[in-house]
Order: C-alpha cells, then sequence, then structure tokens
C-alpha cells in the first residue's frame, strides 16, 4: 500500500503516521481506505492520481472485503459482533457455508418476487366524499320536502312551487351523486379485491425473508464455528485478558483482544487502522495481524 | 376494533414495537397482526404504520360477529348438528348429503 499526508508519502506493509503535528484520527485514516481501496477496485492503476476526500490522506490499497467493516479500524473502545464478525474472517479465508446453495435459491426467488402496487388512497378518498355528499343532499330533500307540505298546508301556493322547483332540482342532484357513490365504492371494492391478490405476494415475499433470514444466520454459526480454533489461538497469542471459550457466545474478557484475534484469523485486504497501543509498533502489529496496518 | 397485518420484516418490527409502546392501545398482538382499540389514538398507530410501510400494511375495521344477524338459521343449525355427530370420521359432505343441511359447495357461493 502506498499513503500520502500532507505531500510526504509512505509506502509498505507497516505504516506509522505517528506522531505529526497534527495526528491524524482513525476515523479520517478508515475512510481514506475505504475511498482508496474502493478506487482501486473501480479504476485501472495511474499511480498518481489517488481518490478524492479528505486531502491530506490518500491511501492507495487493495479494495477492502466485508471483513473490513468489522476489522478495519481497531481502537480502545473497538468493539465487534463476534459471531457476524467470525464469519466474515471465514469468508476473506475463502471458507463456504452448508446453507450457501439454499441462500442462493431463497435470495433469487426473492428477486423474482414481484408486487403489484395498486393505489388505493384517492379512492378511498373518493368514496367517502361521494359518501357525505349523499348524506348532505339527503338531508336538504327531506327540509324542502317538509317546506312543501307546510306552504301547501297553509294555502300559500305560489311559494310552494317555488320550493317544489328547489326540491326538483336537488332530488335529481341526489340521485346523481348516489350513482356516483355507487361507482366510487365498486371501484374501490375492486382496488380492494387487487390488493388482496397482491398480498399473497407479500405473504410469500414475507415467508422468504424469514427463510433468507434464518439461512443467513445458520450459516453465520457454521461459519463463525468453522474457524473457532484459529480464534482461540489468535486470543490467547496475542496480546489482552481473554478466555475465549468454545464458541462465540462463551466469549469473555477483553473486546479489544477479540477484535485482534479477528483480524488475526481474517485475511485482511485493506490496511486495518491501528489506534491502540497494543504492539510496540507498526511492523509488529502487522507481523503478529498479519495483515497491512496503518498506525494513527 | 383495528386489525393490523404486516407483510415485511420491517413493518412486522414497528408494529411489535408500536404494540410494545402502547399497550392501553393494543387490544391483542398476534405475531405479525394485532387489534388496536378502535379510538384516534388506534387509528393514529395504524396510520403511522401505513405512512412508513405502505401497502405492506393492511388495516381493516372490525366489528363483533353476530350470527343471529348476519347467518341464516340453517347455517347454524347445520354447525351445530355436524358439531354433535356421532361418528367422529365422517366428513362434513357425507353428514349433510340426504338431509336438509347446506352442502358446503352451496354455503361457498353465498355471501353473508
Amino acid at each position: 500500500m502506498r499513503v500520502v499526508v500532507a505531500r510526504q508519502e509512505f509506502v509498505g506493509r507497516a505504516i506509522d503516521l505517528r506522531p505529526r503535528p497534527t495526528p491524524i484520527d482513525g476515523e479520517t485514516a478508515v475512510a481514506a481506505v475505504r475511498r482508496g481501496g474502493a478506487e482501486a477496485g473501480s479504476d485501472t492503476d495511474t499511480g498518481t492520481d489517488m481518490a478524492a476526500g479528505d486531502p491530506r490522506v490518500r491511501v492507495r490499497c487493495r479494495p477492502p472485503g466485508p471483513v473490513h467493516e468489522f476489522v478495519g479500524h481497531l481502537a480502545a473502545e473497538t468493539t465487534v459482533p463476534l459471531r457476524r464478525a467470525l464469519a466474515a474472517a471465514a469468508r476473506s479465508r475463502g471458507l463456504s457455508a452448508p446453507q450457501d446453495d439454499a441462500l442462493r435459491d431463497v435470495r433469487a426467488e426473492l428477486a423474482d418476487c414481484e408486487v403489484p402496487s395498486i393505489e388505493r388512497r384517492e379512492a378511498r378518498r373518493r368514496a367517502a366524499a361521494a359518501g357525505d355528499e349523499v348524506e348532505r343532499l339527503r338531508e336538504r330533500v327531506a327540509t324542502l320536502r317538509g317546506r312543501v307540505e307546510t306552504l301547501r298546508d297553509l294555502g300559500r301556493e305560489a311559494e310552494a312551487d317555488e320550493v317544489a322547483a328547489d326540491l326538483a332540482t336537488a332530488a335529481t342532484r341526489l340521485s346523481e351523486v348516489e350513482t356516483e357513490r355507487d361507482a366510487a365504492a365498486q371501484l374501490l371494492a375492486e382496488l380492494e379485491e387487487r390488493e388482496r391478490e397482491a398480498r399473497d405476494v407479500r405473504e410469500r415475499r414475507l415467508r422468504l425473508e424469514d427463510r433468507a433470514a434464518n439461512l443467513e444466520r445458520a450459516a453465520r454459526r457454521s461459519l463463525a464455528a468453522s474457524v473457532y480454533d484459529r480464534f482461540q489461538d489468535a486470543v490467547r497469542r496475542l496480546p489482552g485478558d481473554a478466555a475465549p471459550g468454545d464458541e462465540p457466545g462463551a466469549f469473555s474478557g477483553d473486546p479489544v483482544t477479540a477484535a485482534l484475534a479477528v483480524a488475526a484469523v481474517a485475511d485482511v485486504t485493506a490496511p486495518v487502522v491501528l489506534a491502540t497501543r497494543r504492539f510496540a509498533d507498526a511492523s509488529t502489529a502487522a507481523a503478529r495481524l498479519d495483515a497491512p496496518i496503518i498506525r494513527v | 376494533m383495528l386489525l393490523v397485518v404486516t407483510y415485511s420484516r420491517a413493518a412486522r418490527t414497528t408494529l411489535r414495537n408500536a404494540c410494545r409502546t402502547h399497550e392501553g392501545a393494543t387490544i391483542r398482538q398476534l405475531g405479525r397482526a394485532a387489534l388496536l382499540a378502535e379510538t384516534e389514538f388506534g387509528a393514529f398507530l395504524a396510520l403511522r404504520l401505513r405512512e412508513k410501510h405502505g401497502d405492506d400494511v393492511q388495516i381493516e375495521r372490525t366489528a363483533p360477529f353476530n350470527e343471529f344477524e348476519a347467518v341464516p338459521e340453517r347455517v347454524r343449525a347445520a354447525a351445530a348438528a355436524y358439531e354433535s355427530r356421532e361418528q367422529p370420521s365422517t366428513p362434513y359432505t357425507r353428514f349433510a348429503s340426504g338431509t336438509d343441511h347446506p352442502s358446503p359447495a352451496s354455503m361457498r357461493d353465498r355471501e353473508l
């Protein structure tokens, strides 16, 4: 790897960026590693055009694999979810899990699961509005009818005829609005029916998602188990006070030691940013973790 | 009551958390579904779920089931008679044939 900090260039498998007038913090260094690695993964080598970002630190290195998410930055407060981290470490070594074929199938089925989207919100709004309008007009028709009767009883025929004309208009409007309401209700019912069918697909997708999650969990368990003896060895020979136990749930002791041991187990391609005093220097760390190291 | 059914892992998690946080508005929590109180607050919770997870959330409004109001006498009688049959192994279709009890097919075709 190659690291450039403020026009100063470092090359090698173990690089120490201390001491500096303004120290480089771990996050900055990790971000530079991930940018540099991503660029190396996507681009051909030009040697001079290094990834943009924080201009103070630039890194050229191999692309970080998934395990780098867990062990890319080792600091005094580092903790790793042990089973997940060990599973990623096992993958980095090219190991596979017995669930891999089934997982691939389930993921392919999931990718094929297309849930039709049926927009019903506007239909609901329309059906509700049409219902309200019917209610309003019904009340108006009833009121006008009452008034016509009252006027006729009082013998005020001219006025009664006038109100009767309003009543006829309102009654016509009511029947129109009732038709609209029925149509809106019908449309909504049809959309709901289609949504019910779409829910069968959603149901199937949820089952597949659950199955994928179970397989992933089982795969992690199996992968973590397959490297656990290496992990135990690493915990015993690396600095720090910890007892590995015989499975990830049984680990007890220093969480930083666990993270260091995961790094030692993994085949780490991109540099690990080390911000703890567990090793005398960067070269010792690189040798004992068998990984490229940037010490900050 | 408001019946809320979820159709994705994320929606299911949100529903479970909502039920745990708002026990007062939760009448029952049944795996990935829940019955919420028919209050504005119950509706508020249900609508928030739908805002967040779209059609992965189904909301229905339930009503108590009154068989004397909604179900014809012949269906009620058939259910009672079949559950007190003498031969537990008799399937309903055979039990009903040659009697006044409705056939499963005829019941399937009739909406309540």
